[in-house]
């Protein structure tokens, strides 16, 4: 991510309650070169609105107790400015505890698509083809990790996206149940209607390159070791006039659970 | 149980609006401030709950 950050020219800070020797001590481990603000007594994060002041409330969601140390604490997320100082981007997350992967909301906020670093899969055929990717190798206990999907189609090709005429499959992408694992809903792009004399109904298609995404957010506690998230994508592609027969691709997708930072993984007998 | 949605739209900085000035010590105890020290370039300030926990 860093390295990508520096080719795009994009200056990194990051700022939390803890002391600057906290900070130094972090920084020296982690190799971090980039800016850790210390807002001892979170009054910059006061300043901005950022107070989570509902970090008891969540506490109850989640069965922590109430500790000293969750007061003043921001709520997690990031801005992006443009050369001129103005926020262009804005990522904020309900819970303290989620978080997106460094790459993912870099990815994000760029517009780029942060390929390379995270698990992927294809599959191809005559004319289609489909690539799940994660945007990270590896997860830790309440990271959103994202699931990106590429389907490329040849120019005689469409497929059907929603509303799907009667007796048409719609495009669907579903993400078999994982204990602890939270999946969010797809984001599809707009389909386009299907100008065809010969059919009385309409037909939403897509066409071309179609790309997803869903969030995929660790839940469960540390321990759940290395996990494999599959993917199914269902599709029917229309060529010319003719609809044929609808087809589900299954990809796999294997990521590792890492610690969180200052923490080691439960040993697992 | 769920937790209650928050519009963050509405909790601190808007977007559009300049990023306000802010002046803090970094991981050396220097003082840096966000506008002097990105210095025209774009910017990604992240705020994260801590680095010790």
């Amino acid at each position: 991510m860093l390295p990508r950050l520096r080719a795009e020219r994009v200056a990194l800070f990051a700022i939390s309650y803890d002391a600057v020797e906290v900070l130094r001590q972090f920084a020296a481990e982690r190799g971090i070169d980039f800016p850790l603000l210390s807002d001892t007594g979170s009054a910059v994060i006061r300043q901005l609105g950022l107070l989570n002041e509902r970090v008891h409330d969540d506490h109850g969601a989640y069965g922590v107790a109430p500790n000293p140390r969750h007061l003043g604490v921001p709520y997690p997320g990031a801005f992006l400015l443009d050369e001129r100082g103005v926020i262009t981007h804005k990522r904020f997350h309900t819970s303290y505890r989620e978080r997106e992967t460094g790459v993912g909301l870099v990815a994000h906020v760029l517009g780029v698509t942060a390929s390379g670093s995270g698990p992927a899969a294809e599959w191809k055929a005559d004319g289609i083809s489909i690539r799940a990717s994660l945007d990270s190798p590896t997860y830790c206990w309440f990271q959103r990790l994202r699931l990106d999907l590429t389907i490329a189609l040849a120019d005689r090709f469409h497929i059907h996206g929603r509303p799907a005429a009667e007796g048409c499959v719609p495009l669907s992408l579903l993400v078999a149940p994982l204990e602890g694992v939270e999946v969010g809903e797809v984001q599809w792009p707009e389909p386009r209607r299907l100008a065809d004399p010969e059919t009385p109904d309409e037909c939403w298609v897509h066409h071309g390159t179609v790309r997803a995404s869903l969030p995929l957010t660790f839940t469960a506690p540390a321990g759940g070791g290395d996990r494999i998230v599959q993917v199914a994508v269902t599709y029917q592609p229309h060529d010319h006039s003719t609809s044929l027969g609808p087809s589900t691709v299954r990809l796999e997708l294997a990521v590792k659970e890492v610690a969180l930072v200052g923490r080691t993984l439960p040993s697992r007998t | 149980m769920p937790l209650r949605p928050r519009d963050f739209s509405e909790i601190g900085p808007k977007e559009g609006e300049r990023f306000p000035d802010v002046r803090l010590a970094d991981q050396c105890g220097t003082i840096v401030d966000v506008h002097e020290a990105r210095a025209g370039r774009k910017a990604l300030v992240v705020f994260y709950r801590s680095a010790e926990w």
